[in-house]
């Protein structure tokens, strides 16, 4: 067999039918799952602020069915940062799809989740789904709404939500990246659903805190995301400022607490 | 190999005076067999686009090329591994260059009658795609709006047939019906072989954002990954499409049209089904004017990105920036430079979606009550309009189609004359 084949060679003998195969079975049976050494777990926590001086929020002009929408200050939503500089809406999960889930998380998967459509807005911006998992779009509001959800692994769907009703839908697959909500009908409402195969996903809330209840103990890879500035470049972590690839950050968990402190955020990280 | 003999011939044999064009002449006649005077050989365009906004490097390019060219051949040359469930006899008819094979049959058809609005790649950049409006179809992203199917479902063979057969009016999409039922058929079996291809393409392109980063950014290159894991799972929604048909219960009966027509307009106009809000008030498609189809807001997001992304970096001082941020610095505007030139030629001008005029009384995807029904039903994949399935009764959906159906003919109406207006007045 000869050592140096080309890539168009190497692709081309896949699909030849005339060369046997080596099975990649091997593979398989030597790549270790990723389990904790017992049965033990952490919480990792941490707080994300921004660096630098935060843009206001943008007013959104309610020019559809302004009689009901117009009534509510309507604020764009895709940078939110608070008074003292916590940054909510960014999205903490753990990368590892095979990850060993705590006993009291499992039972989770069965609770719905609700998009709501509440005063001309998604509630919440972010929403965290498993596969598996009912995701209940709902209508609090008295004008009609459409959820437009453009998954990518999954088939996009896009239901009509008329007022005080609710469409449920589930996912097989988990999406690579967050994907977005919109309503058609109301063009400023926008929001972001993260579609995961295990609990460990988390979204910083309006003080920019996250936590990851019971997660293995042992190595992990945490990713970071946030809708303006995609997977998280850098971040500056205890004052040292840290580039993480795709937004991918290697962790060492321990039992009980993990506090990462406070992730700095850089201000262009966001003016994307 | 073949496409270079052929030019090193052909250029051998080019006439210098009357005599040496007698020559030239024969000697191409007797090349011809071997295929001198073809156009060159065809190849398939990389979804540029994609591979841009996914940063992949010269080197994911080419592997995902390579990948793609032993999977589904060339232009010229289509093949398909049995997974894809798709016939290769048929892929030969429309495939190539416009010709007659042995028995006289016309092959090259896609080339012929497809090429020149959705490209030889199907990518809708085909020569005549900038003139159009609204453009042809991108096959890549393997989304089709008028079908039988629910809205996220692949279209069935016989859709496909159907708007071939039809035609799509109201778009520069004339009917093939003078063609034969086998060539609309091997034309149908194309689209869906440049739909998987595409869809193959993007699902690769796309898979190495998520490698390992021991993977080195390269894809594996295993059967297991390239075929189980990616083609399978997408020809697997193709083969299964007519499974996914929508069961359409009849038209209700006991209800006189007016009746029904009555019911649709108020649906129509109601919270519930909410056509109003787009297809607006007087049902002349005015409602919502500044929305996108899936496929041009993709290039508007990314205009957007490029827009803000080439406004930082021009704010960005470089002056004390260490060696490794100018370097990435440096590779940002690069990128920035590369994308815009790839959406210079693999991009044409998004454009919105117009909600359909409801009264001139012209239904893309069919003029058939049924054709409606499916349309309310499932919506329009790919564009904004949402399903009513599950919020309006099938029964309902009905009513609306009736109401649909009398708009055009409407009189007065909504639109507030003194007058009747007759439809052809009112544009």
């Amino acid at each position: 067999m000869p050592t140096a084949l080309s890539l168009t060679q190497r692709i081309s003998a896949l699909f030849s039918p005339a060369v046997v195969r080596p099975t990649l079975i091997a593979v398989s049976i030597f790549a270790s799952p990723l389990v904790g050494s017992a049965d033990e777990w952490g919480t990792i926590k941490g707080r994300f602020k921004f660096g630098g001086t935060a843009p206001k929020q943008a007013d959104l002009k309610a020019d559809k069915d302004p009689e009901v929408c117009g009534k509510h200050k309507l604020l764009a939503e895709e940078l939110v940062v608070a008074e003292d500089g916590g940054v909510a809406n960014v999205v903490v999960f753990v990368r590892d799809k095979s990850v060993k889930v705590h006993p009291d998380l499992a039972a989770g998967k069965n609770e719905k989740v609700v998009l709501d459509n509440k005063d001309c807005r998604f509630e919440p911006h972010v929403a965290v789904v498993q596969t598996g998992q009912q995701l209940v779009l709902k209508n609090s509001d008295t004008v009609g709404h459409n959820s437009n959800v453009a998954t990518v692994k999954n088939p996009p769907s896009n239901s009509l939500i008329p007022a005080a009703g609710e469409s449920t839908i589930t996912f097989q697959s988990d999406e690579a990246i967050p994907a977005q909500v919109t309503c058609n009908i109301h063009p400023w409402m926008k929001s972001w659903i993260v579609v995961r195969s295990n609990p460990y996903a988390a979204v910083s809330k309006a003080d920019g805190s996250f936590e990851l209840k019971n997660v293995p103990a042992g190595d992990l890879e945490l990713q970071f995301w946030h809708e303006k500035a995609g997977y998280l470049g850098e971040m500056t972590i205890g004052g040292k400022s840290e580039k993480v690839a795709k937004g991918r950050k290697k962790v060492k968990v321990a039992a009980g607490d993990n506090d990462l402190g406070e992730l700095v955020l850089d201000a262009s990280l966001f003016s994307k | 190999m073949n496409g270079i003999m052929n030019t090193t011939v052909c250029s051998v044999a080019r006439p210098l005076h009357k005599s040496a064009l007698v020559a030239g002449l024969l000697l191409c006649l007797i090349v011809t067999a071997t295929g001198c005077g073809r156009t060159p050989a065809a190849s398939f365009r990389l979804n540029m686009v994609e591979a841009t906004k996914q940063r992949l490097t010269t080197e994911q390019e080419k592997q995902v090329a390579t990948v793609l060219l032993a999977m589904f051949g060339t232009p010229d040359e289509p093949v398909c591994l049995p997974e894809t469930g798709l016939d290769e006899a048929k892929l030969r008819l429309s495939a190539g260059p416009v010709r007659s094979d042995i028995v006289g049959r016309k092959n090259g058809l896609y080339r012929e009658h497809c090429a020149h609005c959705h490209g030889v790649t199907g990518d809708a950049l085909g020569p005549t795609a900038a003139f159009l409006n609204p453009y042809p179809r991108d096959y890549r992203p393997g989304v089709f709006k008028f079908k039988s199917t629910e809205r996220a479902d692949k279209p069935t063979h016989a859709d496909l047939v159907r708007v071939l057969h039809n035609g799509i009016p109201g778009t520069s999409m004339p009917s093939f019906a003078l063609l034969s039922a086998a060539q609309v058929d091997a034309l149908a079996e194309y689209v869906k072989y440049l739909s998987i291809r595409g869809e193959t393409e993007l699902a690769l392109m796309r898979a190495f954002f998520e490698l390992d980063d021991d993977a080195l950014g390269k894809l594996p290159e295993s059967r297991e990954f390239l075929v189980d894991e990616t083609l399978a799972p997408i020809a697997e929604k193709w083969k299964t499409a007519a499974d996914a048909q929508i069961a359409v219960p009849p038209m209700p009966t006991g209800i006189d049209l007016v009746a029904s027509i009555a019911k649709g307009k108020e649906l129509f106009y109601g919270d519930k089904a909410n056509c109003v809000k787009c297809h607006g008030v007087t049902g002349l498609g005015d409602g919502q004017a500044n929305d996108y189809d899936d496929w041009n807001k993709a290039i508007v997001e990314i205009n957007k990105e490029i827009t803000s992304g080439s406004e930082k970096a021009r704010e960005t001082s470089t002056s004390g920036m260490s060696a490794e941020d100018l370097d990435e610095h440096r590779k940002q505007i690069a990128w920035l430079a590369k994308f815009d030139n790839v959406l210079d030629g693999d991009a044409l001008r998004p454009r919105t979606i117009p909600p359909r005029n409801l009264r001139h009384g012209i239904y893309r995807g069919g003029r058939r009550p049924l054709d409606l029904y499916y349309r309310i039903h499932a919506g329009i994949n790919g564009a904004p309009m949402p399903a009513a399935k599950g919020t309006v009764p099938p029964e309902d959906i009905w009513h609306i189609v009736n109401y649909i159906r009398s708009l055009p003919y409407e009189l007065d109406g909504e639109l507030g004359a003194d007058k009747p207006m007759l439809a052809r007045d009112r544009f």
